[in-house]
């Protein structure tokens, strides 16, 4: 193999690790949240530029390094789904068919955060750079991976298995789990269903928050990401199966990988199509998606 | 008891806003701009009452609804421009080609619930603007058609008031459409759907049936207000019938009253000039509209005109209530 097509092929390999691991990421958090609380979380791509954009404020307007951003950043995260869950999704627990009511809700949600990011930082500037949180280059043969985008995939890696071991292994997500499968037969042992609805959603919006952090620390970025995103991590929770954390695993690596070829042949919109094109394909033969939750 | 009372009277309501919208093209020419925004409101309100039918009736919510409007549009411009077809003869073919658009996509996913039909209908949605930019052999993509020819109208171009009667002729007649089918049998079928469709289909209704009616009848609705939106502003592009298109016009019916005749014309009213209003305030449009959303969902489900007569019978009982107390 020439050095030109093992090139191409690493640097495919590459970002197709990265984007799979941070779609994974982004879609696991969707993902917990509708498979608990049965809410379909339209503004995720909205959360995910919302944390990528704090991180670029912090670092950018107060100067904070790039790791004192990150921490900040899931903070925000914290108390901005604490206060979204205690003023507006509360309010629809217990409602039947909150599934759409809730979709409806996220949908204009997502109108309010781009208006304002429209108003703001679209005023500012159209394009988003973070300081890397390490410098310098790995050859990998002839490929130099940057030591940036590698702790990036890192710390991807481990969050998604310490989210695995978090609903697999703890009290917190085998209630969870509990909840995701039958809420009366939890709730009649003993399960605070409303608590684990608080805890999902926050759970999977600082999820989503990791995720936009990590991308804004991997690549450059601009306002229309959020509308990427989402589409995308609706696609990979409907293809993988709604509430299946392997599922939205598998299937983001996948959608990583494809975005990373296809980015190569043809631009990312085309790949954006085929997100799309897989995603109603799935909801018309199988609604209930490739993996059990 | 009293419903026959509240027909009525709605009838009567309906009769004056009717002659109110007829008049107001003639009333408000002296001014173009307010003329303008008068005539796309005429448009909301056409487009509103189509989506009515399927939120507000059927229960479905159709978020492809703007990319029909768009196929409908770039189909009549086609038609006029290509091979020379007068407007209103374009129109129909154009619309009559939509709604079979609309039917073949959005078929697959009625026998879908809730949730999942309307997600399926946003990636319909999503996939048609998509379309819309990068098949520009149509539609001249981002960059969009302008000089969009007028209807022709006894010879000349309509345009002026003229144009806006034309248009408030063609809300009124779409309204008045909706409040023929509600009472008749199609109506209540539709509403026995909505409320509850196993027990619908227990009564022997064929409830695909219905609803693929119901798709038809909606997706007409948007594409002839699609077709006289292009040739109104005389611009379009695929901006015009994105999905945030969709999201607003389904806003003014729930915001207006969703299941109610009178609603989504209250909606449209109120919701359809802001726009205009706020012209170079796209981003406070955008969280102005969110704002109208999240509020409709958690606070009045029922919309304006469901929450007036909700708020109007429990004053009634209550007048009722202290009337006995004090016979007593």
């Amino acid at each position: 193999m020439s050095d030109a097509t093992l090139l191409v092929l690493m640097s495919t390999v590459s970002t197709g690790l990265i984007l799979g691991a941070i779609f994974s990421l982004v879609a696991a958090g969707v993902t917990i949240v509708y498979g608990c609380v049965w809410l379909p979380n339209a503004s995720n791509g909205q959360f995910f530029l919302l944390a990528a954009l704090a991180a670029w404020s912090f670092t950018a307007s107060l100067g904070w390094g790039s790791a004192a951003a990150v921490v900040a950043v899931i903070a925000l995260g914290v108390a901005l789904s604490l206060l979204l869950e205690r003023v507006l999704v509360r309010r629809l627990y217990d409602v039947p068919n909150r599934n759409i009511a809730y979709f409806v809700l996220t949908l204009g949600l997502t109108q309010i955060m781009s208006g304002i990011f429209s108003l703001t930082y679209g005023r500012w500037s159209d394009q988003f750079t973070l300081p890397p949180l390490l410098t310098g280059i790995t050859m990998w043969g002839p490929f130099p991976m940057p030591n940036n985008r590698l702790a990036v995939l890192v710390i991807s890696a481990v969050l998604l298995a310490a989210l695995f071991w978090l609903l697999r292994r703890t009290r917190y997500g085998r209630a969870l789990r509990a909840v995701f499968q039958n809420r009366e037969a939890a709730a009649l042992r003993g399960v605070d269903v409303h608590g684990v609805y608080r805890f999902s959603f926050v759970l999977g919006s600082v999820v989503i928050f990791m995720g936009g952090v990590l991308f804004a620390l991997a690549y450059s970025f601009d306002l229309t990401v959020a509308w990427t995103m989402s589409v995308t991590a609706f696609a990979i929770m409907i293809v993988g199966g709604p509430g299946s954390v392997a599922g939205a695993l598998v299937v983001g690596l996948v959608f990583g990988f494809t975005q990373a070829v296809v980015s190569i042949f043809a631009s990312p919109t085309m790949a954006t199509f085929s997100y799309l094109a897989a995603m109603l394909a799935m909801l018309l033969i199988k609604p209930t998606g490739l993996f059990n939750r | 008891m009293d419903a026959g009372l509240l027909r009525s009277a709605g009838f009567r309501a309906g009769i004056v806003l009717a002659v109110l919208a007829l008049a107001a093209p003639f009333l408000l020419s002296g001014n173009r701009y307010i003329a303008f925004i008068l005539g796309m409101t005429f448009i909301n309100v056409l487009w509103a009452s189509g989506m009515n039918l399927a939120y507000g009736y059927v229960g479905l919510m159709p978020l492809m609804f703007a990319g029909v409007a768009g196929i409908a549009a770039y189909a009549m411009i086609h038609l006029t421009r290509a091979a020379g077809w007068p407007f209103w003869l374009a129109t129909p073919a154009a619309s009559a080609f939509a709604a079979a658009v609309g039917v073949v996509l959005g078929l697959p996913s009625l026998r879908l619930k809730g949730f999942y039909f309307t997600l399926c209908s946003l990636v319909i949605q999503s996939v048609l603007t998509l379309a819309f930019i990068y098949f520009p052999a149509y539609t001249n993509g981002d960059t969009g058609i302008s000089q969009v020819a007028p209807p022709e109208w006894f010879g000349g171009p309509l345009h002026g008031a003229a144009f806006d009667f034309v248009l408030a002729a063609a809300a009124v007649i779409g309204v008045a459409l909706v409040a023929l089918i509600v009472p008749s049998g199609l109506g209540q079928r539709f509403i026995a759907i909505r409320e509850d469709d196993v027990l619908a289909e227990a009564v022997g209704i064929g409830i695909t049936r219905y609803k693929i009616l119901a798709f038809i009848i909606v997706s007409l609705y948007a594409a002839v207000g699609g077709c006289f939106y292009a040739t109104y502003v005389g611009f379009v592009s695929p901006r015009a019938f994105d999905v945030l298109v969709s999201l607003n016009v389904w806003l003014m019916v729930a915001f207006g009253g969703r299941g109610t005749v009178l609603g989504p014309v209250i909606g449209a009213v109120i919701l359809a000039p802001i726009p205009y209003l706020l012209q170079d305030l796209q981003g406070l449009r955008d969280i102005l509209d969110g704002v109208l959303i999240v509020l409709v969902i958690l606070a009045m489900p029922g919309g304006i005109y469901g929450e007036l007569r909700r708020w109007r019978s429990r004053r009634a009982r209550a007048a009722g209530r202290e009337l006995a107390e004090q016979r007593a």
